[in-house]
């Protein structure tokens, strides 16, 4: 019995103590990841439903994935073309957005003139701006001006890395503004060229960031619907979001569609846990930089 | 610095100052240049295509490439949406302020407090929060569509937990149209954003700053609402700009969630245009419209967050 | 353009020298992709992979859920798809446009198996460009353990989908030709093809007052929403509904959908076409792909997945109820022969009509 025991100013000085772990917020904490989180797990679960329903639980089966001669995960081969043309746009967009992104970043903060502070904004303006109406304006570009592209996995991957390039644009930029030009100047005094100098002191230090931002694009471009919707052309072209999409609302979604995003969220997490001990390999030793990182996106 | 060297030697050794410029400018064009052409030059495609004809057999556009002779059709089919006979674009404008702001305002009120318990009181426990709560975003976006569309089924979960607790004697058709599950959707879809910028923010706040607040007797509420929330409120701006900007360009979510013409929102008027063959030239100029209006708050974010990184430098 | 086809006044359709059809005896391609660009649940996969192993190829299948979004994707440019299946009111506009192939009749003797009228038909006199598809009527599908009643009850048998009491369970399909061509229905008019802008007003009208009333729903997808109950009144395709059993949920009889047609001559019959577009690489393939689809066993199959009737003998009601393949309450989905010359045509009309019917329904559907 507290109030028993308890006399009144130490009962006040418990409310009022600022260590008392907030129960209220941890509880509310936890109901959030769980409603966050549960739905997923359900999706994943349905992909083993022994039926063709997504709602009602009839049993457990792998048809789904292997078992059904023509609309399984394995035998299906929309679905895998699907899961093929999603990695394989997440694997081009990486590749060429983060040099790209990262160049950007070192040049622009170096350089530091007129034409790179517009440069600059360009850059964070296209971080913000809705993807459908980029989108609509790819999708213009693509059928009126640059005709040679056509719609498909090069029309993506361009309007994906133009949609990314941000990223590490952003991240990078904001550890170059955190580690100042002192290594640089440092090196170039003991005799390094000033690209010496970029790539022996400047990239390592930088290593962690880029890597971040390599991890954000290509988590982006497997969650990424609008634009790979207006871009794809043949179903061999139609990522997973697409193919999801479309057949929930063609009306064939069935627990296929599971399956084939269950299979789709083992991989992201295979790549987010590499990504994970990766940045944590990286990083020893200094604690701040992931929040450095995500803070520039925060306006801090 | 042990690195640093005498003034007199770094002066010589130095390359010139335009020498310098010349590699940092060529380590930014390539950037520069593949913005320019698949950035800028689309929305001259998108003015040009707004401003263009449309083929008198085929229905599709026959953009103008001169901008003298734009011709103004499509914004005044655009404004026959508006004020027309067949109006419907100011109800679906109102729609989509409604929703997402109901949608904006119900993330904040969810993501604060999680991002606030995790950067401020989690300690040994913080590294799994954060991971569960950055979860999300390395599940696409359109699978967690689908684990709705499944519990929000006649026949799911969501109804049958609702009958048994008697809350409800009929199921509920949640995927007819409302107004609340497209809502819903929208702030399971957006709100790990939020909470990504909330907590980056909340977690830079200087812990000292609190500590003082303590020190002048505040208790835990007013500490809260005199100090952590008045330094947090740069952080609400741009984390609700980092959400509300792409619920608006949002149609898919109501597409999947609802698919009645009483929840539709402008970027279904904007898909659905493009859709129709002979309308793509409006869905051009509802774009072009749509970008000059949210051009003032993207603006303020570009402004703020360049502020930011000014500062930090 | 000239005149626009109609039963009464066929079209042959113009060949074009640099469009030409490919030559005699050609072998198909070999160990080629054969892309076929579909509705979504269309077509029968079974039935494609026979042809697969038939000619040693491989389809793929890329699919679209309206007419509309299927010609926006085509006219990006070259998508290099082999087979397509437009309605007959695009063939001009395809053909005028050269993205469609004219037909080498020697790859498509099966031609032979399709009820005469389709062997010649007024919108592709000579069957230059196009074999039979799918033929269907546009009606309403609605669940009888929900809904009481049924359309012929009622003076204006339309105005079933208009019942606010089933308000988030009513639907009307996703294609501005059916959609529009449904207000004018309602509102008494059968000219399904009017330019004329005050009917077209008025049909948009009365399905805006549908929205208002029932909250409605816009899909194609009559074929899963119906069996899972998700919708109860749907505006729908026989087709569609033929296949409803496939799609039922366990514990849930097909006894308890239902479809409405007015065979009086006041409802849509409508077919779908099978084509060989310019841009693929496969053409004789494509033919041959055509052809197969023409022959009344793999039609047999095909119906058995996708629901749809073709229009060729010895694909009847009852022979399809015999097999099992439709069940007995669902015969009101069958289409005979003599239902095209009494049913109401949704055919082409001039594009700037297009025009005003599409702005008529981006109006009614808010583009969800």
């Amino acid at each position: 019995m507290i109030t028993a025991t308890t006399s009144a100013p130490a009962r006040r000085r418990l409310l009022r103590n600022p260590w008392r772990r907030p129960v209220f917020l941890e509880g509310f904490t936890w109901l959030y990841i769980a409603w966050s989180l549960l739905p997923i797990g359900l999706a994943v679960l349905f992909s083993f439903n022994n039926g063709r329903s997504q709602s009602v639980w009839q049993g457990f089966s792998m048809r789904w994935y292997t078992g059904d001669p023509l609309q399984s995960v394995l035998h299906d081969p929309t679905l895998h073309a699907a899961i093929a043309q999603t990695l394989k746009l997440a694997l081009f967009t990486t590749v060429i957005a983060v040099p790209l992104g990262v160049a950007f970043a070192i040049g622009v903060d170096r350089w530091r003139s007129r034409p790179a502070e517009a440069a600059n904004f360009v850059m964070v303006f296209s971080f913000v701006i809705p993807e459908l109406i980029f989108g609509v304006a790819l999708f213009f570009v693509f059928n009126t001006m640059f005709t040679s592209v056509h719609l498909g996995t090069l029309a993506e991957t361009i309007g994906l890395v133009t949609w990314n390039l941000s990223w590490p644009a952003i991240i990078v930029r904001a550890r170059l503004v955190s580690i100042g030009r002192q290594y640089e100047e440092a090196a170039a005094d003991l005799g390094a060229t000033r690209l010496q100098a970029i790539r022996r002191v400047l990239l390592p230090m930088l290593a962690p960031a880029i890597f971040a931002s390599a991890v954000l694009v290509f988590s982006g471009v497997i969650d990424d619907f609008v634009l790979v919707n207006l871009l794809s052309s043949t179903s061999k072209t139609e990522p997973m979001s697409v193919l999801i999409y479309s057949n929930t609302h063609g009306g064939n979604g069935g627990p296929a569609l599971n399956a084939l995003a269950t299979l789709m969220l083992l991989f992201s997490f295979v790549v987010a846990i590499i990504g994970f001990v990766g940045y944590r390999l990286m990083t020893r030793g200094e604690r701040t930089s992931t929040d450095e990182s995500l803070a520039t996106f925060a306006g801090m | 610095m042990v690195l640093s060297a005498p003034a007199r030697v770094r002066h010589r050794q130095h390359p010139p100052r335009a020498r310098r410029r010349v590699l940092y400018a060529g380590l930014s064009v390539p950037a520069i240049l593949w913005l320019a052409v698949f950035f800028l030059v689309p929305f001259y495609a998108v003015l040009s295509v707004a401003g263009g004809q449309i083929d008198g057999i085929r229905g599709t556009p026959i953009p103008e490439w001169n901008p003298l002779i734009w011709s103004r059709a499509s914004y005044h089919a655009v404004f026959q949406e508006f004020s027309g006979t067949g109006a419907f674009l100011g109800p679906l404008v109102l729609r989509t302020v409604e929703y997402v702001g109901a949608a904006s305002l119900l993330s904040l009120l969810i993501g604060y407090p999680a991002a606030y318990y995790v950067s401020r009181f989690a300690t040994k426990r913080k590294g799994l929060l954060l991971g569960l709560l950055l979860a999300p975003f390395w599940v696409s976006y359109m699978m967690r569509m689908l684990a709705w569309i499944g519990l929000l089924q006649t026949d799911g979960y969501v109804n049958r937990i609702l009958i048994d607790l008697h809350l409800t004697s009929h199921p509920v058709t949640w995927l007819g149209g409302k107004a609340s599950t497209v809502v819903l959707g929208l702030v399971y879809g957006y709100v790990p954003y939020l909470i990504l910028v909330l907590y980056a923010g909340l977690d830079r706040i200087d812990s000292s700053l609190l500590e003082a607040g303590r020190d002048l007797g505040l208790g835990r509420v007013r500490t809260f609402l005199f100090v952590t929330l008045p330094l947090s409120r740069q952080t609400i701006i741009t984390g609700l700009l980092v959400t509300v900007l792409p619920m608006l360009g949002d149609y898919f979510t109501n597409v999947m969630l609802s698919g009645a013409t009483n929840t539709s929102m402008v970027g279904n008027a904007i898909q659905g245009q493009l859709q129709s063959t002979t309308l793509q030239t409006q869905g051009a100029a509802l774009s072009l419209l749509m970008l000059g209006v949210l051009a003032i708050p993207m603006l303020y974010y570009v402004v703020a967050t360049n502020r930011a990184s000014q500062a930090a430098a | 353009m000239g005149e626009l086809p109609r039963p009464d006044s066929p079209v042959t359709l113009p060949t074009y020298a640099d469009n030409a059809a490919i030559a005699n005896g050609l072998e198909p391609e070999t160990g080629a992709t054969l892309k076929v660009f579909n509705w979504t649940a269309y077509i029968n996969r079974a039935v494609v992979r026979n042809f697969e192993k038939r000619y040693k190829c491989k389809v793929e299948i890329t699919t679209f859920n309206t007419q509309e979004d299927a010609l926006a994707k085509l006219n990006t440019g070259d998508l290099q798809f082999d087979v397509f299946v437009p309605t007959v009111d695009v063939l001009s506009s395809l053909v005028a446009a050269k993205q469609v192939r004219p037909l080498n009749h020697g790859y498509i003797p099966n031609i032979h198996q399709a009820w005469d009228f389709f062997q010649n038909p007024f919108y592709d006199q000579g069957w230059r460009y196009t074999v039979p598809y799918t033929i269907y009527t546009t009606g309403i599908a609605w669940r009888n353990d929900h809904v009481s009643g049924s359309p012929d009850q009622l003076e204006n048998p339309w105005s079933f989908l208009w019942q606010e009491q089933y308000r988030g369970k009513v639907a009307i399909l996703d294609d501005y030709r059916e959609s529009i061509g449904l207000g004018l229905m309602y509102n008494g008019e059968t000219d399904l093809n009017t330019p004329d802008v005050e009917k077209l007003t008025a049909a948009e009208q009365a399905l805006l007052n549908l929205a208002k009333l029932t909250s409605v729903h816009i899909d194609n997808n009559d074929y899963t929403n119906i069996p899972s109950g998700q919708m109860w009144i749907h505006h729908a395709w026989s087709g569609d509904i033929a296949a409803a059993e496939y799609y039922m949920p366990k514990g849930v009889s097909v006894d308890t959908v239902s479809y409405w047609f007015p065979r009086n001559g006041r409802g849509p019959v409508n077919n779908d076409t099978m084509v060989v577009l310019a841009g693929g690489k496969c053409p004789v393939l494509a033919h041959l792909f055509l052809n197969y689809f023409l022959d009344v066993d793999n039609v047999i199959e095909n119906i058995s997945y996708n629901g749809y009737m073709q229009p060729i003998h010895g694909v009847t009601g009852p022979r399809l109820v015999k097999e099992k393949l439709l069940p007995p309450n669902l015969t009101t989905t069958v289409v005979l022969e003599s239902d095209f010359p009494r049913g109401l045509r949704e055919l082409q009309i001039s594009a700037s009509a297009r025009q005003v019917w599409q702005q008529d329904w981006l109006n009614v559907s808010r583009g969800v």
